[in-house]
């Protein structure tokens, strides 16, 4: 037994280390924009604390712009992915192909960013269609895709099919049975999967500056502006705001799940 | 019966749709460019091996050479600290726990990569934190230079971006296994080390292998980390691709992307032959 203490102490000190090694490149951006002591790689003399980069980055019109394309594609990710998500894992459990489905689904996760980017840069220019928000959306679902498919996957496994089963022999049709006993009990997960689409959305860079075209998200913004001056206060501001967001929509997302999770272990008990 | 089941079989096809359309129509396309001439700076339709034998003779081979090196290097890395956590929560953590740990995990994981190695730039660099903390601790007189636009940064930044999300595929798989098999192992006299050599861990393959290719592929054709934490001159496979479609030799980034994209589906296909998926997803597939 004392064996498997040590052993469970070593892996509560990796498991710690990693943390800390995760969250630590998150820190300074919020430092450094509230500070601006650190300017194109030099340390000025700022005053110690001040907001105003992130209230002078709103007067940057190209910066403004970005965000609200940001939010716009952000917004429509969060709505058309976990529908085709939904509708994926619906497929796997009534299919008879789901191994191809499942592996499909999770395709776009292995395939490297750049790569991915290119490729549909090509594919719009060969179909004639100039970069556009359309096209930003595509490559943000396509990116989203696999997360959102495997979070309502694991939410649907807590359903149990005999309730579809009942509502069939009571009389329903197969929509009226999923809109009336199973998306009312799988809908936590769906929401669940619009958010961390959203999420990965707003965080999307690479794949993103190969068919933006003449639009800017808030991350090609930040990319280019680093390519062609270097890191500005502005951008650690923006930095730090986009991590503010990141935590604000997590946090939606954890108070959902522990709603979940309170509700399944009551219907356990 | 089969007239109104239609509509509904077609939506159900939609996602497997979207994906065929969206992600390997636009591969396919990648491949054919990659066989495409350019001539000044117009490409035309051509069916010439020319782009790749540009990259396999010229001088961007080197890039493939040290992604060769720094993929699978910065991969065992990302599996040694990964493994842990995924046995950990898989066999010594409560349900709570688990959740709380994989949610701890993603979070950083989803604060966009690019904002990440920014920061690591400023931890690692001259007069940065960790070099103000060793000047003042007196393990070094000057700054260590080591520290940014090197292999060691480079590394940093590929395993802080990658693995975070190998943990879920190898808690998954080590989740599924049916303990019966480890009480069996104890049963028959092996101790711990050996029961997890011969049962645990060959168990954990299909987990362990696609933490590895989603690792592996993305360290292949990565192009930030190098960028940021590399310095000049530093490029994996996503830079080179970048710099070739920068110039507008689409063609040869075609190319380039297409080897990458081979390799990724040369390992997916030994993935999917070798493992069944339900053995990896068991958890979430059957109940």
């Amino acid at each position: 037994m004392g064996d498997s203490r040590v052993s469970s102490a070593v892996f509560w000190v990796v498991t710690m280390v990693a943390l800390v090694f995760l969250y630590a490149p998150l820190v300074p951006p919020l430092i450094l924009s509230a500070t601006a002591r650190y300017q194109f790689g030099q340390v000025t003399d700022e005053p110690a604390f001040t907001l105003r980069w992130y209230v002078e980055m709103w007067d940057n019109p190209i910066l403004v712009n970005s965000f609200e394309t940001s939010v716009i594609v952000a917004v429509i990710v969060g709505l058309v992915t976990p529908v085709l998500a939904l509708l994926a894992a619906m497929a796997v459990r009534e299919l008879k192909v789901r191994r191809l489905i499942i592996i499909l689904m999770l395709l776009p996760l292995f395939v490297p960013g750049i790569s991915m980017g290119i490729a549909t840069a090509f594919f719009f220019r060969e179909l004639g269609i100039p970069s556009s928000l359309f096209s930003i959306v595509v490559i943000h679902v396509v990116w989203a895709l696999p997360f959102a498919f495997l979070i309502v996957l694991t939410v649907m496994t807590t359903f149990d099919p005999v309730l579809l089963e009942a509502a069939h022999m009571t009389g329903a049709n197969r929509w009226r049975a999923f809109f009336d006993i199973e998306l009312p009990l799988i809908y936590p997960g769906v929401v669940g999967a619009a958010i961390f689409s959203m999420i990965i959305s707003f965080n999307e860079t690479i794949r993103t500056t190969m068919v933006q075209g003449p639009y800017n998200t808030v991350q090609t913004y930040i990319w280019s502006t680093f390519k062609q001056i270097g890191l500005t206060p502005t951008l650690f501001a923006l930095m730090g705001l986009l991590i503010i967001v990141t935590f604000g929509l997590v946090l939606v997302l954890s108070v959902m799940g522990a709603r979940q999770a309170r509700r399944e272990m009551r219907a356990r008990a | 019966m089969t007239l109104r089941a239609l509509p509904r079989l077609a939506l159900l096809v939609l996602p497997v749709a979207f994906v065929l359309v969206f992600v390997i129509g636009p591969l396919a396309i990648t491949v054919a460019v990659s066989f495409w001439q350019r001539v000044g700076f117009t490409v035309q339709p051509a069916l010439t091996p020319i782009n790749y034998l540009d990259f396999f003779e010229g001088v961007r081979i080197i890039v493939l050479e040290r992604s060769l090196v720094v993929a699978p290097v910065a991969t065992a890395i990302g599996l040694v600290i990964a493994y842990p956590i995924a046995y950990f929560l898989a066999f010594r953590a409560s349900r709570h726990v688990v959740r709380v740990i994989l949610l701890l995990i993603t979070i950083p994981f989803l604060v966009n990569y690019v904002i990440r190695n920014f920061a690591w730039s400023y931890l690692l660099g001259r007069n940065g934190p960790i070099n103000d903390a060793i000047i003042g601790l007196g393990l070094s007189d000057g700054p260590i230079d080591w520290l940014l636009f090197s292999d060691f940064s480079v590394y940093v930044g590929l395993v802080a971006a990658y693995m975070p999300f190998m943990v879920f595929p190898l808690w998954l798989s080590l989740a599924g296994i049916d303990r019966r098999q480890i009480e069996a192992s104890w049963m028959l006299g092996a101790n711990p080390l050996l029961t997890f050599l011969r049962v645990t861990l060959p168990l954990s393959l299909p987990g362990i292998f696609a933490a590895a290719i989603f690792g592996f592929v993305g360290v292949f054709g990565e192009s930030a980390v190098s960028l940021i934490l590399g310095g000049a001159g530093y490029e994996l496979m996503g830079n080179t691709i970048a710099s070739a479609m920068e110039v507008l030799h689409y063609p040869l980034a075609a190319a380039m992307s297409s080897v990458v994209v081979a390799v990724m589906t040369a390992l997916l296909v030994a993935w999917y032959l070798g493992f069944d998926v339900r053995s990896f997803l068991g958890k979430i597939l059957t109940r």
